[in-house]
């Protein structure tokens, strides 16, 4: 079983405390931009994701825990967290990642 | 009337080493309070409420527990549910918050014994030793697949809340495992 970070208990915990919950960073269109959105606009918004392979930014919800969403940099080929951050907080550069991957790499390396 | 006589339990959960209990008569409140707000209306109900997840305040009356960032359970006696019930109902109207009574929603068990932390663990995958998990933290977690919260009391006691009709489940289980391993 692997363990998450979350960042509002601010501890480690079971992977089964979690839901999945999307990608991140999906802004609605507010209220002036929704009367002239095109059936398009909204398909892209409602159903359209990048479904990136590698490091992705995404929802998740810790449900059994403190129920909160939070978003995550998780690798969709390893399976691998990077970071975990609190909801509203900007997009984490690719900068920002990097830094991350080498505290997670230095840390394991460490015990 | 609470639920609590939902679940009967029968002769089983007492060994040497473990033993599983009701905990009967409880009020229950679930509080979810704004940030701002919560020094206020800590002042207005007169509750301990604690500040940082995981922690609480614990008495034999009134016992708060911080869950969530917002997010507060208060167990109280049930002697105590009239006089909540009012102070409550005052700070619904003071304050932007949500309060609901959930009394008759959670059934709660006390897990006690030199066992009790293994017995969790079975189902459980909470690190429960002292060191990361002392006296007083409580969280809402997993046991198996029915969600419950957990809350040490003593270094040898837990209170294991969960919903009702996930009681019969846990009870079950705990006495599966007390009858095949302990």
């Amino acid at each position: 079983m692997f363990e998450i970070h979350c960042p509002y208990c601010n501890e480690k915990r079971a992977e089964i405390e979690f839901s999945y919950a999307g990608e991140a960073h999906i802004v609605r269109p507010n209220a002036k931009q929704q009367p002239v959105m095109s059936d398009e606009d909204w398909s892209r918004y409602m159903f359209i994701r990048d479904n990136i392979r590698g490091e992705h930014a995404e929802r998740w919800w810790h449900n059994a825990g403190c129920n909160m969403f939070f978003n995550a940099i998780r690798n969709t080929v390893t399976d691998k967290f990077v970071m975990t951050y609190k909801m509203g907080s900007p997009r984490r550069t690719a900068k920002q990642i990097d830094v991350a991957r080498e505290t997670n790499t230095a840390d394991k390396a460490k015990t | 009337m609470l639920f609590d006589q939902a679940v009967d339990i029968p002769e089983i959960f007492k060994s040497e080493r473990v033993s599983v209990t009701l905990i009967e008569g409880k009020a229950r409140y679930n509080l979810r309070v704004k940030a701002a707000d919560v020094t206020a209306f800590k002042k207005s109900t007169g509750l301990k409420l604690p500040s940082k997840i995981g922690s609480s305040s614990l008495s034999k009356v009134v016992s708060c527990l911080k869950l969530g960032p917002d997010e507060w359970l208060v167990i109280a006696n049930s002697t105590q549910q009239k006089k909540l019930d009012k102070v409550f109902e005052k700070a619904s109207k003071d304050f932007i918050c949500s309060i609901t009574d959930i009394s008759h929603r959670n059934i709660g068990f006390e897990v006690s014994g030199e066992l009790a932390a293994k017995l969790i663990n079975v189902g459980c995958p909470l690190d429960l030793s002292l060191t990361a998990f002392p006296v007083g933290k409580v969280t809402r977690t997993i046991f198996e697949s029915a969600q419950i919260m957990l809350l040490r009391t003593g270094e040898d006691s837990f209170h294991v809340e969960c919903w009702r009709s996930f009681a019969p489940y846990l009870r079950d289980y705990f006495k599966r495992v007390m009858t095949t391993r302990y």
